[in-house]
């Protein structure tokens, strides 16, 4: 054990290797870095020149998540982004943020990186030990950026990792950081959990939830775009292979039973044509697991009824009510629930803790306003446009980030 | 560089097109002009003209013509 005052820090484990993708290996100097003010200027002079070269890169077009991602760390976006912060002036970042990066989105890290960063932390991001083409872009062009003279200090702040599962380098991460940010689920939150934290450290965790898709049936009929609709429906699920926490599960189809039954006729045909456009590939394995679905919610539940769909690439699967338990049931690729009704009160049967997003068409944000705020659900994070579903935002599952990552110093 | 030439030097690296394809060409016209394509030339004009641009004036940028109107809100003279 190496002894600095009164503070002990296990050794960095060695028997195991830690591949860096990006920034400092030494990481045993991190947690006695500066911590930043929130929205650094040098912190967003690095973004704007990663956002520089994310965006004209050349397969930029084959990956619209590193797009979004550059759009998004652009100065004029985080600019924008700084103005609903108004009370930060006496706050400086923690220190050293920790962040488990997860499986099912590959740009989930890139992010998870610039809210650290932004409220002024050093970050060490473990990337899913699953390969994505994302994660090499964003991580070279990284390595690139730091190059510069001018960001050699911030380069000692930043540590893009993988390794494979891993107890000790956990624990070895989790002892030199105050805030440990767990994205991944459920299972993931329990692994990490089991690493202790020092005292005055925490976790952000963000946990399995559950999303879905409300439609108004009789406004849909009426979109003359409904191409644009299906590839925007196609962005918050296949795009991610419909296992982000954002995607939708389940869609609230509001109307009489003949026009929702006109709806998802246009509904289901628009955005097969726009799998087949995309050239959606659907694995072996996903095709199975989705007919398992279909079945097994046809013998748990009463008075399913299961659509006759053209191929195996979307399975849809027809409720007559709303199980507590649905939920639980994330089958991805391409596996939706639908229910109809006349009115969209019985959302509100089953709205629980888990549920993070609500993605609607054919509503107004007035309407939704007065249906959701105020009636004091335990769940629902966020109610976005179709198409908006996986677009980050510095308030993710509630929790406000920014706010969260630092700390307030109070002089009186 | 004339402001105008800045203006279609970013439609004409953005989507790879033609400086003739420039007058009339609305959201969606060419492929390349989709979501993304959108985002990539919004980014451009804000580099090139060093402004930063409203969410409500990005949602509206429907077209080469539009767009200029736009960016004369940011005091971005184009017809020089």
């Amino acid at each position: 054990m190496q002894k600095l005052e009164d503070v002990v820090i296990p050794m960095q484990p060695t028997s195991i290797s830690i591949q860096l993708l990006a920034g400092n290996e030494n990481y045993d100097e991190i947690p006695y870095l500066k911590p930043l003010v929130p929205f650094d200027d040098t912190v967003i002079s690095f973004f704007d020149e990663l956002s520089m070269i994310l965006m004209k890169h050349p397969q930029g077009r084959d990956f619209p998540d590193v797009i979004t991602f550059g759009f998004f760390i652009r100065k004029a976006n985080i600019k924008r982004q700084m103005k609903s912060y108004t009370c930060l002036r006496s706050n400086v970042g923690r220190g050293v943020s920790f962040h488990i990066a997860p499986s099912n989105v590959p740009i989930n890290f890139a992010f998870s990186l610039a809210v650290g960063l932004l409220s002024g932390n050093a970050c060490i991001v473990r990337v899913s030990s699953k390969s994505f083409p994302q994660t090499d872009i964003v991580s070279d062009a990284i390595s690139s950026v730091l190059e510069k003279s001018k960001f050699s200090d911030l380069k000692r702040y930043i540590s893009i990792v993988r390794y494979q599962r891993n107890n000790e380098i956990n624990n070895f991460f989790s002892s030199l950081c105050d805030i440990r940010v767990i994205w991944g689920g459920d299972n993931t939150i329990s692994e990490l959990r089991k690493s202790p934290l020092p005292p005055r450290s925490f976790d952000i965790t963000f946990a399995d939830r559950y999303s879905f898709c409300i439609i108004k049936a009789e406004e849909y009929l009426d979109m003359q775009n409904k191409k644009k609709i299906a590839i925007d429906f196609y962005n918050d699920t296949y795009l991610f292979d419909q296992n982000a926490c954002s995607s939708p599960r389940l869609i609230y189809w509001v109307g009489s039973a003949k026009l929702v039954s006109q709806a998802k006729e246009f509904f289901w045909s628009f955005l097969h044509e726009a799998l087949i456009d995309k050239k959606y590939k659907l694995q072996s394995m996903t095709a199975i697991n989705k007919y398992i679905a279909s079945c097994q919610s046809a013998l748990d539940y009463n008075n399913v009824e299961i659509p006759k769909v053209l191929d195996n690439l979307i399975s849809r699967i027809e409720l007559k009510n709303l199980p507590a338990d649905l939920p639980e049931r994330t089958c991805g690729g391409g596996s939706y629930f639908e229910y109809t009704d006349d009115e969209p009160d019985k959302l509100f049967d089953i709205v629980s803790r888990k549920f993070q997003t609500l993605t609607y068409i054919g509503y107004t944000n007035a309407e939704l306003n007065s249906l959701f705020i105020g009636k004091g659900a335990l769940g629902i994070d966020r109610i976005v446009p179709c198409g908006k579903a996986a677009e980050f935002s510095l308030i993710w599952d509630g929790y406000d980030l920014i706010s969260h990552m630092s700390r307030v110093v109070s002089i009186d | 560089m004339t402001n105008e030439e800045k203006y279609n030097k970013a439609f004409i690296e953005s989507f790879g097109i033609e400086k003739d394809k420039l007058n009339g060409l609305k959201y969606q016209d060419v492929i390349s002009w989709d979501s993304i394509g959108h985002m990539q030339l919004m980014t451009a004009l804000e580099d090139e003209f060093g402004v930063e641009l409203d969410i409500d004036d990005i949602t509206d940028f429907s077209s080469y013509e539009e767009g200029k109107n736009i960016l004369s809100k940011y005091d971005v003279n184009l017809n020089v």
